[in-house]
């Protein structure tokens, strides 16, 4: 046999090993897992419900399949010590491998992330290969997360696709809460000047009708999943929920806010003036005084006039003026609440502690051990805000002003 | 080749007994013995003619016009042989020598030559010449009569261009070296002829510019040709597979083509051509990798234009090597990396298909390559059926009946048109070839199978070599100067020298300044207007 | 020796290649923590100097391998010994990285493939790759450093405009100097700097002995450039807690990108990154290995060893450790102390000192 045969041989002698081909799976045997949520048991146990894409069900994905008829996903539950256990005990069910690389959202019930915390969840999510660091996690907030990804939803055909947009959307749209994934939520936890924040979900309606067809039957749906609140973590278990106008303080000093709408008080009329902030740059500045810290926390906003309720003249630049103070006045007063909210839970959600860390290293040492306990909230954070007008709108004055001067 | 080997072959070769030995015996003085041999050698086929007729009638001297049928110009053999023969016959000879007489009264063709052995008689008369034998002499004279029914010069077929010259090589030696010379006028452009195949007798010629060619290639080229022993030439294929470098085959060295630009756009760069007589293939040596992606029309149109066509082809190279692996890599090992809606749109494809995706891939690919071969080798009117059964049968009805997933007609049709965009059918094939072992990579190993298939890959392109030069020249190794007309077409103004992996005698190939120079615009100059100008506004 | 010759241009890209290939994949000089990149900044420095003990040598015996001038310089018995430790040492290198891209390849892309049959196709490339000389191996380099290049761009192009770069994730340098400068000392510098000691059985091939200098220089401060770079990319994506705990940095970064709805997942960028750099180092290692052997032993057709060194190679790797944690800890802490430090520096500066007293007789 001449040499330059060898290496084919070789090869072919290599086939017989190579037949299995281990890692190679086909997709008709893979369940592609859409969300994952874990619940508790009373004894202790971990629940997992798996919310698994069927995708002969998917409108679109085949021509003239079955779709529309059948929900496009299936749910199977399963319970184990430890949340690899579960999803092994369920792919005894589903007779397939569960595939969780396109796990968009893990679910984790509020008892759950209250009493357990989710290191040790995170450590076999972070640790699997298929996991990634990317997938979204969110609380289910008065709702067990079993029941959260069996609801049904009418436009977005994987209900976890509608989880995610709809916190996406009201992340950039009302600057309400926050989209936390696997590898945000780790860093901060490692941290020692940081804490995590992670949005609540919350089910409206009738939850058991929304795991049905008749969800998707009807036009307004029996149930709508609804972001809620932000969830604040301390040493990984969940502490205190934030909400509506605190979640948006607290959203401003973290340097958030995209597109929030801000809404001032005119004259005795509430909420009269609505401002709509399409640009904002929050700068926090550390010091040490006196050898304590401080912090500034400086918030610059600009933005748009959407609706103006009262009869005011937007074309005089002097009220303009007044409203961008009264502006600054509310964001203030709403970045200050959400600071005290969290100074009195002893969390840390803003990361005051790793900006000091980042300006003061050598100083922070003394700090760093019971940052989150003592200094943090006994600091001293002062707030100033500007906000500007930069447009408003497509009219100058509101008719109502006309309207006043008519009635003059 | 080892050293015994080669020992074992000269050995052998010795053992041949020499089928021309003997023809070896010299040109007798008596025409008739003479004829006789001819007609014996022949078998009497009746497509020698032979003509005898009396030159002079004291002493009676006979001569004899001999040709084959078909092979020559019928017109001159009447015209300038036969008639000035008859007119100019003798009453008397005199004294002069009768050769003398003939080639410089009688015969009035172009080309005329004295032969004295038989081998040199027949290769002659077999290729169209007449052969004129004389009582007495036992000297032949051959006067070049070549001609006959040939096809026309048309356009080439198999490489077709928008824009430059219609004019396609024939199965005429001559004619094609003709229609190179017709574009380079040029005394330095050389042709060097000889024979080859033991049967055959086929002509053929190599050309090269003296000045530009590099001499070691020239070289090259004549001692791979002189080592030929071939029993028969019949297509510049032959030629092709034993000069060429790479024994395995997968990829080609050498290069051919029909058109007479892209002869003589090669042998400008410092290539040397190949014409063999009776097809209209004319190869090309040496040949690197990047020129089976380049067409001649590249050069007619605009550099940008022809530089993103050539990447486009890398591209679709590219794709009609590993679309289906890939393919099948992604769905069976790295569903991760597969967007998720997508991921969705395959799974719900695939969950009816009873095959695993390498066994859907290979059905698919099969029945291609089926259809191709069916379809290439039917008359048009046929063809066009096998293109129904194609489409509807195979493409409709094997998804409808859920065997195959859309997916996967997708793909295997994408690589397909993919492999018929690359504009040189030779390394289209070595495509088609690996393609089928990059899919069973792909299966056993996934992506790993396949970037280590594409390693080795261009572990054995790198250690290609065509005629001396590396086969992925300009880029490993790596020549700057080159690269502009490679993967890449710069600008015509700016191709100053010639490929230097060629290694050219002359290295200048026009002059440094041709970049063209229009008049200043008009836009954003400050105006100078002399009074009484008459700018357009 | 081979006849073959490489150009200058060819050493540049196999010396970057070479030392990119794994160096820019595993978390390095991570005991430095944040300001691991100036830990690797420093050890480029450094590393500089080496190359020029490495260039003496080379300029006292141009023609010749390490692994032949050490007998010229300490005698036939204990030169030929150093010279076979160097081949020892070079084949161990191999499959160490070997073992280590086995390893890294299998635990995220393909977790049910035995190690073995990961290893034995890569050595089966390698082979037929050093099977056909350091020209070969030099060309392939250059094309495959074209596909580096590019998926370079591109990633740091996707990493650039998906906004995940966050500056402050770098601060505050130099929190802890001392540990940068230990890092560099026990670590960095051998890997991947202080591994162009292979080059010493390189160098010779080159065409142009002048430029030697330059582009080795250059070659050396890119790659500096280019690991630190990568790691500041990782820390800025990542912070210093994640890649600490992560196997693969370059990995996590990749897999935090989301651009748009389409570009993500990009896992196959580090495949491609991963498969390219392992290939390429295990076969300049046992490319050296068998050129060494073959001069050595004075063997006439090199190319025969290919398929016994490469055979070899494999069989080391899957021996050297019974588990990856095993093999990472020698790598950390055994490896350069003792192997990678007298075989990069210490014999190397012996060796110089030798051939200094030597010439100057003369």
């Amino acid at each position: 046999m001449s040499r330059k045969w060898i290496i084919p041989f070789f090869m072919a002698a290599c086939l017989p090993f190579l037949s299995g081909c281990w890692s190679s799976i086909e997709l008709k045997e893979l369940a592609i897992v859409s969300a994952y949520a874990l619940d508790k048991k009373e004894d202790g146990t971990y629940v997992g419900t798996f919310q698994l894409i069927n995708p002969m069900n998917v409108p679109g994905a085949l021509q003239g399949g079955a779709s529309g008829q059948n929900p496009s996903i299936a749910t199977y539950t399963a319970t184990g010590d430890n949340p690899l256990e579960v999803a092994d005990r369920a792919s005894t069910i589903v007779s397939r491998d569960l595939y969780f690389a396109h796990t968009s959202l893990l679910v984790i019930s509020e008892e759950l992330a209250r009493e357990e915390g989710l290191s040790s969840i995170l450590d076999a999510m972070e640790r699997g290969i298929e996991f990634r660091t990317t997938t979204k996690i969110v609380i289910s907030r008065d709702v067990k997360a079993g029941e959260f990804v069996q609801v049904l939803t009418a436009i977005d055909q994987v209900p976890a696709e509608k989880a995610i947009k709809s916190l996406e959307f009201t992340e950039e749209l009302y600057g309400e809460n926050i989209a936390t994934n696997l590898q945000k939520f780790i860093n901060a936890a490692v941290s020692t000047g940081k804490e995590p924040l992670v949005s609540g979900f919350s089910v409206e309606g009738d939850i058991e009708k929304a795991k049905t067809m008749e969800q998707l039957q009807s036009s307004d749906g029996s149930a709508t999943i609804k972001v809620n609140g932000m969830g604040v973590f301390k040493e990984g278990k969940l502490v205190n929920w934030i909400d509506g106008e605190k979640s948006e303080g607290t959203l401003w000093v973290l340097d958030q806010i995209r597109q929030a709408p801000v809404n001032i008080d005119w004259e005795n009329h509430e909420d009269a003036i609505s401002y709509k902030v399409v640009r904002q740059k929050t700068n926090v500045a550390t010091k040490i005084k006196d050898g304590k810290p401080a912090i500034s926390v400086h918030i610059r906003a600009e933005g748009d006039l959407r609706v103006i309720e009262v009869p005011v003249d937007i074309t005089n630049p002097h009220v303009l003026f007044r409203i961008e103070g009264a502006l600054q006045q509310k964001i203030q007063a709403e970045a200050k609440a959400a600071i005290e909210v969290a100074q009195k839970t002893k969390t840390d959600i803003f990361g005051f502690g790793e900006k000091l860390h980042h300006s003061e290293p050598k100083v922070w040492q003394q700090f760093e051990k019971e940052w989150q306990d003592v200094y943090f909230p006994a600091l001293d954070v002062d707030v100033t805000v500007e906000a500007f007008i930069r447009r408003t709108g497509m009219r100058n004055n509101p008719y109502l002003f006309d309207l006043n001067k008519k009635s003059e | 080749m080892s050293y015994r080997k080669l020992r074992k072959k000269m050995h052998y070769k010795e053992q041949i007994p020499d089928s021309a030995s003997d023809t070896q015996k010299s040109i007798d003085t008596s025409i008739t013995e003479n004829l006789n041999f001819i007609k014996q050698k022949t078998g009497n086929s009746p497509d020698i003619i032979i003509r005898t007729l009396a030159i002079s009638h004291d002493p009676k001297v006979s001569a004899a016009i001999i040709h084959v049928d078909g092979l020559v110009d019928n017109p001159t053999i009447n015209e300038f042989l036969v008639q000035t023969m008859e007119d100019s016959v003798q009453e008397k000879l005199q004294d002069e020598d009768l050769f003398t007489v003939f080639t410089e009264k009688v015969v009035a063709v172009g080309s005329l030559e004295t032969v004295s052995d038989w081998d040199t008689l027949f290769q002659s008369l077999l290729s169209g010449d007449t052969v004129i034998l004389l009582d007495g002499k036992n000297e032949a004279l051959i006067a070049s009569t070549r001609g006959g029914e040939r096809r026309p010069v048309e356009q080439s077929d198999s490489e077709i261009t928008l824009r430059g010259s219609k004019e396609g090589f024939t199965e005429s030696i001559n004619t094609n070296t003709a229609l190179v010379r017709r574009i380079i006028k040029n005394p330095n452009l050389w042709v060097e002829s000889m024979n080859l195949g033991k049967q055959t007798n086929t002509d053929l010629s190599i050309m090269y510019i003296n000045g530009i060619v590099d001499e070691n290639i020239v070289k090259e080229v004549r001692q791979r040709l002189g080592r030929v022993d071939l029993d028969a030439i019949l297509d510049s294929g032959y030629i092709e597979q034993v000069i060429e470098d790479e024994s395995s085959g997968l990829f080609p060295t050498v290069t051919h083509t029909e058109r007479p630009d892209a002869v003589a756009g090669n042998l400008l760069e410092g290539r040397v051509a190949i014409f063999v007589n009776g097809t209209p293939h004319v190869l090309i040596v040496p040949a690197i990798m990047i020129q089976f992606f380049q067409t001649p029309e590249d050069y007619y149109v605009r550099f940008p234009i022809s530089t993103l066509i050539r990447m486009l082809r890398v591209f679709m190279f590219l794709i009609s090597l590993i679309g289906p692996a890939f393919y099948v890599a992604v769905t069976t090992f790295h569903q991760e990396m597969i967007p998720t809606d997508l991921l969705v749109i395959i799974a719900s494809q695939t969950e009816s298909v009873p095959f695993p995706a390498i066994v859907e891939a290979l059905i698919m690919e099969v029945t291609f390559e089926i259809l191709r071969e069916a379809g290439l080798r039917m008359p048009n009117k046929i063809s066009a059926t096998i293109s129904i059964v194609g489409a509807l049968v195979i493409g409709q009805g094997v998804i409808q009946a859920g065997i195959v997933s859309p997916a996967m007609v997708i793909v295997v049709a994408t690589t397909a048109i993919a492999s018929l965009a690359t504009p040189n059918y030779d390394i289209a094939i070595s495509a088609r070839l690996l393609r089928f072992a990059f899919m069973l990579g792909a299966a056993i190993a996934g992506f790993y199978g396949i970037i280590l298939g594409l390693i080795m890959l261009i572990v054995h392109l790198v250690s290609l070599r065509s005629f001396g030069i590396p086969y992925m020249a300009p880029f490993a190794p790596l020549i700057p100067k080159s690269l502009k007309d490679s993967i890449m077409r710069g600008p015509i103004w700016s191709f100053n020298e010639r490929p230097k992996s060629l290694n050219p005698q002359n290295r200048v190939r026009q002059g440094t300044d041709q970049k063209p120079l229009p008049p200043i615009k008009r836009g954003m100059m400050r105006a100078e207007t002399k009074e009484g100008d008459k700018n357009e506004s | 020796m081979e006849k073959a010759k490489i150009s200058t241009s060819q050493l540049f890209i196999v010396m970057i290649l070479f030392q990119l290939s794994n160096s820019l994949l595993i978390p390095l000089a991570m005991r430095a923590g944040r300001d691991s990149w100036l830990a690797i900044l420093i050890a480029t420095a450094i590393s500089i100097f080496l190359f020029f003990i490495y260039r003496a040598l080379y300029l006292y015996y141009p023609s010749l391998l390490l692994t032949d001038y050490t007998e010229k310089l300490i005698g036939k018995v204990l030169g030929r010994t150093l010279a076979f430790l160097y081949i020892l040492f070079f084949l161990y290198s191999a499959a160490r990285v070997l073992r280590e891209f086995g390893v890294m390849l299998l635990s995220f892309a393909f977790p049910e493939t035995p190690l073995f049959v990961a290893s034995a196709l890569m050595i089966l490339v390698v082979i037929y790759t050093i099977y056909k000389g350091i020209e070969v191996v030099a060309r392939t380099g250059e094309l495959l450093f074209v596909v580096m290049l590019m998926l370079a761009f591109f990633l740091f192009l996707l990493i650039a405009i998906s906004g995940l770069i966050d500056i402050s994730n770098l601060r505050p340098t130099l929190e802890d100097s001392p540990k940068i400068l230990k890092t560099v000392f026990t670590e960095t510098l051998y890997v991947p700097f202080g591994e162009i000691i292979v080059f010493t059985m390189i160098f010779p091939y080159l065409n142009q002995a002048k430029k030697l200098k330059k582009t080795a220089v250059a070659a050396i401060s890119i790659t500096g450039v280019a690991l630190a770079f990568t790691t500041i990319l990782n820390i800025s994506v990542l912070g210093v807690p994640l890649i600490e705990r992560s196997l693969f940095p370059l990995l996590t970064t990749i897999q935090s990108i989301e651009v748009g709805e389409f570009l993500e997942r990009l896992d196959v960028i580090f495949i491609l990154a991963l498969i390219i750099g392992g290939f390429f180092k295990v076969a300049v290692y046992t490319y050296c290995a068998l050129i060494g052997t073959a001069s050595l032993f004075n063997i006439k057709e090199p190319s025969k060893l290919a398929y016994p060194l490469g055979i070899t190679v494999l069989f080391t790797s899957m021996v050297i450790a019974s588990n990856y944690s095993q093999h990472i800890e020698e790598g950390l802490n055994a490896f350069p102390i003792y192997v990678q430090l007298p075989f990069q520096i210490i014999l190397p500066v012996f060796l110089l000192f030798i051939a200094f007293i030597k010439n100057r007789k003369k």
